[in-house]
């Protein structure tokens, strides 16, 4: 600060309100240099606000997960690449598809009841080609059939695809996936990709015939 | 040299608007003690819950939001709009119009505000933090603001002198953002509220706004006027008072976000909430260049003494909003008292200071007679202060231990109960201190406003014409 | 600054930058999630939660329970709010998508209540909690009825004191139905992928 009284100070007295407007509008017109503290100053401020800006910018830069709104966790990154989606075990999946519709008449133990609903535990038909299969599932069964020795057909197998329960083709997968891994069956998985090759060539048609089936390889 | 034609034109602004001007300030104090009350009882109601626990409408969600609603609404505004009208009529040179509508909007402000208190007590609340009275109080509040804001838009515009001061360019920005703001959080979280926690985000940025783009803009303008006034010096380096100005409006904007680290947003939305309270450090910088004659205390003058306590409590509020943003930091601190001290700090240290600070100097030249009793203004100062920083360090204390504490999970809350309670009722005497300096500020405004009628209570000497 | 109409577009700028970017960018951001479908359990979560808890969130806004008590757990690591068991993974935006009015709560006077559902099982504890307070949350015996017991307790009787016996209000029962479906669902795997991290790297951490 000057040594000098400064000209535009009152002490003991005080600004009328134009004198107020006025005078500040002066000193913001004649900021010329005062004793040499003037320069200083907006270099100093100009410092201050740029590293104010630039520690910023960074904690922005590291701490914003670069303003995607999938990152709640300051830390993170966002992901560039593909998300790996978690797989559904066609196991789980098929039994929790089993025991919301197929158990009605397979039974919790895939026994069937004897005469009515054929049993799937061993059942050549199960471990058998999966095409034949797939075409159950997708247009249902009718007519007579023998399992394992048995005479069934009475009661014929509705369709649980496209016609019938509607189920998408990985559900039928699923199902038959876990199926043929359960009540003591041990055969290999069926893929989705198999179950909508077979529904594309297909296409609609009826309940199938033992009789037809049995003549798919 | 004092000019005759200044002097006429500011006694007229005086006298003229002499009516309305006490009509809000007499609200606002109305308000002050009815908050304080209120903030009295809540702070019981953290250390020993069984109190007014059996009346349904004291329930403490209930107190604490009546409480925030009558601080804010009732004494912050009435305040706001009887200061920053001063301000701008005096600056505006020319006596305030528009009048009649003031008075109405008055009217109608405080009669909303105290039915939607009544409203939140007896439960119809939107729950939503500073915005609880129910969805149908606030258009009412927003038309009636609409009335109260014309003198201070008429004031602008109509304005004799070219040149601008910063209490102008501070005032024209309260009154403007006020509704904007208002309208804005009233359509997003009341009308056709946000899905999820969109509506998270819009409260935080309207909460702060409140403070940042309202509150604290209408106590800036009255602390540039007051500063030069009163020490009789142009304030310093005010080639940078525009910086400061713009830093606030673009940086403080943000900052409401920072509150809601950790929380389930994605985290840009706080971090650009804690990098902008950092940034805004240069608008306290700026504050502090200017208005660093105003720091130095009293000298002798009690009115003085409230604005410096009131800008030092400011910018202390500034400093620890920008450390205590840090992780680090809010870690600790989040969820729980020592947020709501630094908010006590920023309202009461810094908004209601200053603006107390308005009230004594323009109350007098409003009225015509000088305060009756400088003694009283020295007990409202004494007390004041001593209540602020007890509440404040009270408050900041117990949120430090409650935070530490919550940060180990084998403490329950009944211990962080017993342990944050010493400081729970430092902050209840606090509260009860404050309220008695507030009586005292009320008592003595009732008697300058008696004292025109009723010489005998006033003091001898009259306002002197030539002091401005 | 003289000029009167660049002051107005300034200060309307601010404001509207601020909004612009936070409220809209977040409702951009935010404002279209949808549930996650869980293949396996055939469900879409969140779930909606059952009309008495609805109105029983109703009775929690009322009572401003958000003052006190918080409703979003925060990461691991960030705080003890995983280690106090209050849920296993960190909140979501997701997760509020069904809300009428959010309530994340202004402190922690009391427990996070996001998976309460889960601590809590039965309505008679949370009775027990609302009738009597403890010494850091308050007694709300105004949502409770004192009648005279009968020889015959009421179905709904909760306590008695003396010969008076305690029963909710419908009241008491849609709150205490609301916070016994606060059970936040298992992890979104789209959210976790993209919010797991390898070794933590504090603030300031060089590599």
């Amino acid at each position: 600060m000057s040594s000098q009284p400064d000209p535009k100070s009152k002490p003991g007295s005080s600004f009328s309100d134009e004198e107020l407007l006025h005078v500040h509008e002066e000193s913001v017109a004649h900021t010329t240099d005062d004793g040499g503290s003037y320069k200083l100053l907006p270099l100093v401020l100009l410092f201050a606000f740029s590293g104010l800006i630039f520690f910023g910018g960074t904690y922005l830069n590291l701490f914003s997960g670069h303003f995607d709104p999938r990152i709640f966790d300051e830390r993170a990154l966002p992901h560039s690449g593909q998300i790996e989606m978690v797989k559904l075990d066609p196991v789980v999946y098929g039994k929790k598809l089993y025991e919301s519709l197929c158990i009605n008449c397979h039974q919790p133990t895939g026994l069937g009841v004897p005469g009515t609903f054929p049993p799937l535990a061993g059942s050549e038909w199960v471990n058998g080609p999966e095409d034949r299969i797939i075409r159950i599932l997708e247009h249902g069964l009718q007519g007579p059939l023998t399992v394992k020795g048995n005479n069934f057909g009475a009661v014929p197998m509705p369709a649980v695809g496209a016609g019938g329960a509607g189920w998408s083709d990985d559900k039928i997968a699923a199902v038959l996936t876990y199926v043929r891994q359960a009540f003591g069956n041990n055969s290999p998985p069926v893929t989705e990709e198999k179950v909508t090759e077979i529904r594309n060539q297909v296409g609609t048609h009826a309940p199938w015939l033992p009789a037809d089936l049995s003549k798919i390889p | 040299m004092i000019s005759a034609t200044s002097n006429v034109a500011a006694s007229e602004t005086d006298t003229t608007a002499r009516g309305p001007l006490v009509l809000l300030l007499v609200s606002a104090l109305g308000w002050l003690l009815v908050s304080g009350v209120l903030a009295l009882i809540a702070t019981i109601q953290l250390h020993t819950p069984a109190f007014m626990a059996a009346c349904p409408w004291l329930t403490y969600g209930h107190t604490q939001a009546v409480q925030e609603t009558a601080a804010v609404y009732g004494w912050a505004a009435n305040a706001a709009f009887a200061v920053s009208l001063w301000i701008l009529g005096r600056l505006g040179g020319a006596p305030l119009r528009g009048l009649g509508l003031l008075t109405v909007g008055t009217v109608f402000w405080n009669l909303g505000v105290a039915i939607g208190i009544v409203c939140i007590m007896l439960g119809e609340t939107t729950a939503v933090p500073f915005l609880q009275m129910p969805g149908y109080i606030h258009p009412l509040l927003l038309v009636a603001y609409g009335a109260i804001a014309v003198p201070g838009v008429l004031a602008w515009t109509g304005r004799r002198q070219r040149a601008t001061f910063a209490s102008q360019w501070y005032a024209v920005a309260a009154i403007f953002l006020f509704p904007w703001l208002y309208s804005a959080a009233q359509v997003m979280l009341l009308a056709a509220p946000l899905r999820g926690v969109g509506q998270a985000v819009v409260a935080a940025w309207f909460a702060q706004n409140l403070m940042s783009l309202w509150l604290v803009p209408t106590s800036l303008a009255a602390a540039y006027y007051l500063v030069p006034k009163l020490s009789g010096r142009v304030i310093a380096n005010y080639d940078f008072a525009p910086h400061g100005f713009w830093a606030l409006l673009f940086f403080g904007a943000w900052t409401g976000t920072r509150h809601l680290i950790g929380g389930p947003l994605p985290a840009w939305i706080p971090t650009v909430g804690i990098v902008t309270t950092l940034v805004l450090l240069f608008h306290y910088v700026i504050v502090a260049l200017n208005l660093r004659a105003g720091l130095g205390g009293g000298r002798g003058n009690v009115v003085l003494g409230f604005v410096s306590f009131g800008l030092a409590a400011y910018l202390l509020g500034g400093l620890l909003d920008a450390v205590f943003s840090f992780r680090v930091f809010a870690e600790v601190v989040q969820f729980t008292f020592f947020p709501v001290a630094q908010y006590r700090l920023a309202f009461t240290g810094g908004y209601s200071f200053l603006v107390f600070g308005a009230i004594y100097y323009l109350a007098p030249r409003i009225t015509g007679i000088v305060w009756p009793s400088p003694g009283l203004i020295r007990a409202h100062f004494g007390l004041a202060v001593l209540g602020t920083v007890i509440t404040v360090v009270s408050l900041a204390t117990a949120g430090w231990v409650q935070g530490k504490a919550l940060g180990d999970p084998a403490t329950t809350f009944t211990a962080i109960a017993a342990a944050t309670r010493p400081w729970l009722l430092g902050a209840t005497a606090g509260e009860a201190i404050l309220l008695f300096g507030n009586i005292v500020l009320t008592v003595h405004f009732v008697r300058l406003q008696a004292a025109t009628v009723c010489p005998a209570w006033g003091s001898i000497s009259t306002l002197e014409a030539s002091a401005s | 600054m003289k000029n009167g109409p660049l002051l107005f577009i300034g200060i309307f700028a601010a404001l509207g930058l601020s909004w612009a970017g936070l409220a809209l960018g977040s409702n951009a951001q935010l404002g279209g999630l949808a549930p996650y479908y869980d293949q396996l359990e055939n469900r879409a979560f969140p779930e909606r939660a059952p009309g008495i808890a609805s109105r029983g969130k109703l009775v929690y806004q009322d009572l401003g329970c958000a003052a006190c008590h918080t409703q979003a757990v925060r990461r691991a690591g960030f705080g003890s709010d995983q280690d106090r068991k209050w849920g296993d993974r960190q909140s979501y935006a997701r997760d509020y998508i069904h809300q009428e009015r959010v309530q994340l709560g202004l402190s922690r006077v009391g427990p996070d209540l996001t998976n309460v559902g889960a601590r809590i099982k039965s309505a008679a504890d949370i009775y027990k909690l609302l009738y009597q307070g403890t010494s850091a949350m308050p007694a709300f015996p105004f949502l409770f009825e004192e009648r005279l017991a009968m020889a015959e307790p009421s179905p709904k009787a909760v306590g008695r004191v003396g010969d008076r016996e305690i029963v909710p209000t419908p009241r008491a029962e849609v709150l205490a139905a609301y916070l016994l479906s606060l059970n936040s669902p298992s992890d979104y795997p789209v959210e976790k992928a993209d919010n797991t991290i390898a070794p933590a790297k504090k603030e300031g951490e060089h590599k």
